[in-house]
């Protein structure tokens, strides 16, 4: 047994949510005489200010040295009951949560007895666990005020703009020799009826202006280290110079690739079957009626969905299930921009849009409607029937159903059938490699959460934003990257970060380097470091996670995660059975 | 297989009178029609917006059938002025199929 210990114990009601399941004055009972627990009470409701109060009182007046608290679960409540314990002047991590309401009584609604025994038997593993605690400080990163952000697209731009109008110091990278990305490519893009170029050209123009951004075009990232607050990257400019920058968190815009199709997958590789990409730019370019091969373009067939939402099957093992968002905005903008030329020039140009479903979501409906007002023709296919694309000579003909003629087939004959591709991870091996981040299953960087935290990722410091994090049209992209700014300034603006102190802990004594550790750790937080004579795994704090799988490979018990030992795990093991019956 | 005409297409596009972009194929239409056709009026107005003039020839019979009543446009959600729709077809047939101008 480890040394006295003064712990106070709390046993939470929850205003019935606990106590009509779980005899919360039995398990408070059952714990009173043990050796090392001074006091041990019920509240109805322990998050409650009055009942916070109460404990911080009991707390400083008992000169209690640990807490455990029964209630609900810690995603709930930890973080009240950490910032209570330092109130009460008692290191937080000597503060023990067990969960007797989404791991007991919600669970056994049925069995108030049963329900009971088992609360008595968290309480006593709680109880072990504080037992063995020892007080811990968080591990406070100075963080550095500069920025690097990779991939100078919209995104990009954007968010390097925003960084730099809060005081950071940002530098930006781009692998090609101009900033801009595909926005340089998309000719007049949707709902606003901006030019790509333009919108380019305006954000380089505040760019160039702003003494806190630094630009570097054919540039690339060749190395990177440090962590949170404090990376080191090199950085190759053109003529094979290389820079070091030190900066506080890196912002991850690299983009996305249009989808190629395969060899005949809707006509590809005849003339005239060309990606919307083409399709816009003619647009861009035309001072008259379109024109294609010489002759005057009359009929215009676009297919949707190209490589987005496909079905797994012999001739594609590998598909892309995601939609991918942009398209049918921009194949429907691209609709309203072919009526506007018609309109000018008075050469009617048919179109039929073989769509498989309209997802000009939210506020971009209007620009469907007016697509469809202005005579564009839509026919929608099923993915077990898509649309035929057959050639003779320079003549392209779309076969489909038409499933408003209860799946009539009909032959379209078309001048330009036009593929709304869709959006493709970027190849970026070497940056992978440098940085790391985790990829979804569709290729594109992974965020921790999509709705709660969108635009962070597992590596600590480095954020991602736009279309590199999933498709996205030009405001999505915007909004992303704006909300990686935002983060971004939340953790240098402070100039200190402060790190959860359960992580891996490696006694030099025991260890003998064998290298298992290192292979475990997905976040490449160990490393090989001399201690004299003598090779140890060394843990960089500031990326150790706690996730702990260096801990059951160690061959010699060498390295724990603070907060979860072995003695403390073995402990709350043997306590937690010590009440239970054998039959 | 049924070809879309690119001149059905073109015309229906350009004209002021043929307007059926706002059908949402309910088939109350249909349901009210006085002449009881299958085809009258939604089905025929989607070979038309489609432009499939072979089927809209096959069905010279029931456009000129049509009573012209506006029991369909009456009942119609979508206020499709169907009778001038079916005008417009009749004059477009005349013009293009009977050579009369
Ligand atoms: C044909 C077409 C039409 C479109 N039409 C519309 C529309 O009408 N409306 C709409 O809202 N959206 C439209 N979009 C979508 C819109 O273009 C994108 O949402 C937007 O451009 C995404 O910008 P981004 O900065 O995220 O990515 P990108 O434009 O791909 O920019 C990424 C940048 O990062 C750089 N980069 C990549 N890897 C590295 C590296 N390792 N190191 C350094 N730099 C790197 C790239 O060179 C590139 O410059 C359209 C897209 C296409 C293809
Ligand atoms: S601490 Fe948790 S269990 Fe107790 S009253 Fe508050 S929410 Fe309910
Ligand atoms: S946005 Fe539209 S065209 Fe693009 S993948 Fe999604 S459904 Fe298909
Ligand atoms: S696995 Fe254990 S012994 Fe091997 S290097 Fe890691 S801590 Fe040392
Ligand atoms: S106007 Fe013609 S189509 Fe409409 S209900 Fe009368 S007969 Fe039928
Ligand atoms: S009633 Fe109107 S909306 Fe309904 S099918 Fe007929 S024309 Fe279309």
């Amino acid at each position: 047994m480890a040394q006295k210990r003064r712990i106070g114990v709390y046993v939470c009601h929850c205003g019935g949510n606990i106590s009509d399941y779980v005899n919360v004055e039995e398990v408070a009972d059952a714990v009173r005489n043990d050796p090392n627990v001074v006091v041990s009470r019920t509240h109805m409701f322990t998050c409650s200010d009055a009942a916070q109060q109460e404990m911080i009182d009991e707390i400083k007046e008992k000169q209690l040295d640990g807490l455990v608290i029964a209630s609900c679960s810690p995603k709930l409540h930890m973080f009240t009951f950490r910032g209570m314990s330092e109130r009460a002047n008692l290191n937080q991590y000597q503060y023990i949560h067990v969960n007797l309401r989404e791991q007991c009584s919600w669970v056994h609604t049925n069995d108030k007895v049963g329900a009971t025994k088992k609360g008595i038997h968290l309480l006593r593993a709680g109880i072990a666990k504080c037992e063995l605690t020892v007080p811990l400080n968080a591990i406070r990163i100075e963080t550095k005020p500069r920025v690097l952000v990779v991939g100078a697209g919209v995104s990009g731009m954007r968010a390097a703009i925003s960084l730099a109008d809060m005081g950071l110091a940002v530098f930006l990278i781009e692998r090609e020799a101009e900033a801009g990305g595909w926005a340089l490519q998309t000719g007049k893009m949707g709902p606003e009826a901006q030019d790509g170029t333009d919108v380019v050209a305006k954000l380089l123009t505040r760019i160039n202006q702003h003494e806190n951004i630094m630009l570097h075009t054919s540039a690339e990232v060749v190395s990177k280290s440090g962590s949170i607050g404090d990376f080191n990257v090199s950085v190759r400019l053109p003529g094979d110079e290389t820079v070091s920058l030190n900066v506080g968190a890196i912002v991850v815009t690299t983009g996305f690739e249009p989808y190629t199709p395969q060899t005949d997958e809707y006509g590809w590789g005849a003339p005239g079957v060309i990606p919307l990409k083409d399709f816009r730019q003619m647009l861009a370019e035309a001072d008259g009626p379109l024109m294609h091969n010489g002759k005057p373009v009359r009929d215009v067939a676009f297919i949707y969905c190209v490589g987005s939402r496909q079905l797994k099957s012999e001739s594609c093992p590998e598909p892309n299930s995601y939609c991918s968002r942009y398209c049918c905005l921009a194949t429907t903008y691209t609709a309203t921009l072919l009526h506007d030329l018609e309109q000018k020039t008075g050469q009617p140009v048919n179109q039929y849009h073989l769509y498989r479903d309209v997802r000009t979501y939210g506020a971009l409906e209007p620009i469907y409607e007016k697509a469809r007002t202005g005579g564009a023709i839509f026919l929608r296919w099923d993915p077990s029937n898509p649309p035929q694309v057959t050639t003779e000579g320079d003549q392209l003909t779309v076969k489909a159903k038409d499933h408003l003629l209860g799946g009539e087939e009909l032959e379209i004959g078309a001048d330009l059938v036009v593929l709304a591709t869709g959006m493709r991870p970027r190849e970026n091996d070497t940056l992978n490699d440098i940085l790391k981040i985790p990829e979804s299953k569709d290729g594109f960087y992974n965020e921790i959460h999509l709705k709660l935290r969108p635009v962070e990722t597992m590596i600590d410091g480095v954020f991602i934003a736009g279309t590199a994090q999933g498709p996205k049209t030009l405001a999505e992209s915007v909004a992303s990257s704006l909300a990686a700014v935002a983060k971004t300034g939340g953790l240098l603006m402070k100039g200190y970060v402060d790190l959860e102190p359960l992580i891996a802990k490696v006694d030099t004594d025991k260890c003998i380097w064998c290298g298992e550790c290192l292979k475990a750790c997905p976040y490449g937080a160990i490393e090989k470091v001399n201690v004299g004579e003598k090779e140890i795994a060394f843990v960089i704090e500031s990326m150790c996670k706690g996730a702990g799988p260096c801990v059951p490979v160690c061959p010699h018990n060498a390295i724990e995660i603070e907060g979860f030992r072995d003695d403390q795990i073995t402990a709350m093991i043997d306590a937690s059975i010590k009440e239970l019956e054998t039959k | 297989m049924p070809k879309v005409s690119s001149k059905l297409a073109a015309a229906v596009k350009c004209s002021d009178e043929f307007n059926a972009a706002a059908c949402m194929h309910c088939g109350i239409c249909t349901a009210v029609c006085p002449m009881g056709y299958e085809i009258l009026p939604r089905k025929l107005f989607r070979y038309v917006q489609v432009g499939l003039e072979d089927k809209v020839k096959e069905n010279i019979p029931n456009i000129y059938s049509c009573l012209l009543c506006g029991m369909c446009s009456e009942n119609c959600p979508a206020e499709v002025n169907i009778p001038e729709n079916v005008r417009f077809l009749r004059k477009y047939i005349n013009e293009n199929e009977f050579n009369l101008s």
